[in-house]
């Protein structure tokens, strides 16, 4: 088996490592770390299961549970496989999306409030719903695809006004602030030019929701996070290294437009999946990732950023169904006060300098 | 061809559509400690980063090795020539170790995360730079001069046979800036081919084995400093009007301003 050492010690125990080697691989895992990914998955799973245990027809985890290996009631089964799995894995799934997508625009534009609502690419998802919603009164379905369309096309126009010129953050930033206030103008002009119905429906779009969500799509989105996934690893080492600079990491050897390209394209890619399913649900890919910096104690956990995004949609999602009173909420309404609230408090529990650089 | 491992042939660099250096054709050559030098915005940066592969040159070439550098594969390149840019960010709370660990990058894999060659490789490299005792502290705690080192360590670490150093002297005090150099002149007493960027001409006289001297773009002179430091070229290159006198600590040419210097226009 492996040799196992720790051969860096600091104080607070904050870099502390452990490396396990086998011929000539090796990993280095930060204790820190792998206790944030631990806990976090730990209090997902928890969640999700008192999720799928109550709502409108409470039947306690240990009929959720039968019901999912295969021994509970036809109606356990259809509760537990029909209606709620579905939006849960849906949840799960879009969180852990735009959690990821968080993670990439704040490493690329090397700013803690990168993210696709600052961007314009949420705006750009809207658009395209508008667009399905007021001038075609399309389903659901066709809408997700045009919202998809939306926020690629917007991440296509925000990377090639960027391209050529400095590449740095800041520019990607700005470029992005623009392209967002212009969709917002158009999506206020797209509501003005609706019936009050067809107007109601945009905002209830708006808001981003997730019931009715049913295995199709919980698949789709799923595919989406897949792939993100893949990319994420692919190009965790070159963004991290850029964030020594894009001279160090030029000289390490990172082929630095070529990463944030592909970086650029796979947030892009990753908000649409979730947008489009979810709606553009508030503040989950700009939370994600502070959390689970503050739970790491560094800024280079993705994994850590997409199980922080799948547990505040999760839980989100569970308060939004037990809603206020007997009315259910939409899913956004709860995202945006529960990850809110949540970053508020860590800042002011931890009180120290913010983690993203 | 060219015997020497980093080379410019005929290039045209600059930014964007503004040339700074045209039909530029530079040697660097193997086993010295090359200082490039040349008053403000004469190109000498410039020329700095079209051999770190940061600009890539609208006409001409730069070579590594004889071949074109921007078609070599970047990582290949980074295992033979380290960079120390001007202004490198260190990201925030990172450690010392930590940071001069991340030279490892182009000789690791997502699957080889630290061998003992990277931890062994890291401590020679602290080691070197006199920074061993500091592994645990936060970077952004230490002085300019410890943080030069530890740069100068991560960079070591990459375990490159060629250096490039963008003004690795600026922002530190005099003190400091001696120390650094005296660790360049140890490296470059170790084998390697150094290729700093200074802005001081004595401490480039003293510490360099071999001058490039520019102006607006071009080279005005290049060879040993004994050779080529004259009061001549020092008022050809910067309009300074000086003698030049033996320094007494190490018996290379020392630049004397005259007084009330500037050459009239």
């Amino acid at each position: 088996m492996s040799a196992v050492t720790a051969p860096f010690r600091t104080p607070g125990g904050a870099g502390r490592s452990t490396v396990l080697r086998l011929g000539g691989y090796s990993l280095r895992l930060r204790h820190r770390t792998l206790a944030a990914v631990l806990g976090s998955l730990a209090v997902l799973v928890a969640v999700a299961l008192w999720s799928a245990a109550t709502g409108s027809t409470p039947i306690g985890i240990e009929r959720v549970w039968n019901a999912v290996i295969g021994e509970g009631t036809k109606g356990d089964e259809f509760i537990v496989w029909t209606l709620r799995l579905p939006r849960i894995a849906t949840g799960l799934a879009v969180g852990a999306c735009m959690g990821l997508a968080g993670a990439l625009f704040q490493n690329l534009t090397r700013n803690a409030l990168g993210s696709p609502d600052i961007l314009g690419l949420t705006q750009g998802a809207t658009s395209g719903a508008l667009v399905a919603i007021i001038v075609t009164g399309a389903s659901l379905q066709v809408t997700t695809v045009f919202a998809a369309l939306g926020a690629l096309g917007t991440g296509l126009f925000i990377w090639a006004l960027t391209r050529g010129g400095d590449p740095s953050g800041y520019r990607l930033v700005l470029v992005g602030i623009g392209t967002a206030a212009i969709l917002a103008g158009v999506n206020g002009y797209l509501l003005t030019r609706t019936t009050i119905i067809d107007a109601f429906r945009a905002v209830y779009w708006l808001t981003g929701d997730l019931s009715g969500r049913d295995w199709s799509q919980a698949r789709a989105v799923g595919l989406v996070l897949l792939a993100g996934a893949v990319a994420v690893v692919a190009l965790s080492r070159g963004l991290d290294a850029l964030r020594l600079g894009e001279a160090s990491a030029t000289g390490l050897g990172v082929p630095v437009g070529a990463v944030r390209v592909a970086a650029l394209v796979t947030a892009s890619v990753l908000t649409a999946g979730a947008v489009a399913v979810a709606g553009p649900l508030a503040f989950v890919a700009l939370a994600a990732p502070h959390i689970a910096a503050r739970l790491t104690g560094s800024s280079r956990s993705f994994l850590c950023a997409a199980i922080c995004g799948a547990l505040i949609v999760t839980a989100a999602d569970a308060v939004a169904v037990a809603g206020i009173g007997d009315r259910q909420l939409p899913t956004g309404v709860v995202t945006g006060v529960v990850g809110g609230a949540y970053l508020i408090w860590l800042l002011i529990a931890h009180r120290k300098k913010g983690a993203m650089s | 061809m060219t015997d020497s491992p980093l080379a410019v042939r005929d290039a045209t660099i600059g930014y964007g559509r503004i040339a700074i250096s045209e039909d530029l054709t530079v040697d660097i050559p193997e086993g010295e400690f090359t200082v490039i030098l040349g008053p403000n915005a004469c190109g000498k940066s410039t020329l700095l980063k079209a051999l770190a592969r940061m600009l890539k040159p609208s006409a001409g070439q730069v070579l590594l090795d004889g071949r074109d550098i921007h078609s070599q594969p970047t990582r290949a390149v980074a295992r033979r020539l380290g960079l120390l840019p001007q202004s490198p960010v260190a990201p925030d709370g990172i450690t010392v170790a930590d940071l001069v660990a991340r030279g490892r990058y182009p000789h690791q894999g997502l699957l080889r995360q630290w061998s003992r060659e990277d931890e062994r490789v890291v401590a020679e490299a602290m080691a070197a730079t006199d920074i061993e005792d500091l592994g645990s502290r936060g970077v952004d705690e230490l002085s300019g001069g410890q943080r030069q080192r530890v740069w100068i360590a991560m960079v070591l670490a990459q375990q490159t046979p060629l250096l490039l150093l963008d003004e690795p002297t600026t922002f530190l005090d005099i003190t400091h800036q001696i120390e650094v150099l005296d660790l360049c002149a140890k490296l470059h007493r170790e084998g390697r081919t150094l290729v700093a960027v200074l802005h001081d001409l004595n401490q480039a006289a003293r510490y360099a084995t071999h001058l490039i001297a520019m102006r607006e773009g071009a080279i005005v002179a290049e060879g040993a400093p004994a050779e080529i430091v004259t009061a001549d070229m020092v008022e050809e290159v910067f309009d300074l009007r000086c003698r030049i006198i033996d320094d007494p600590e190490t018996g290379t040419p020392l630049v004397i301003p005259k007084a009330g210097a500037p050459v009239p226009a």
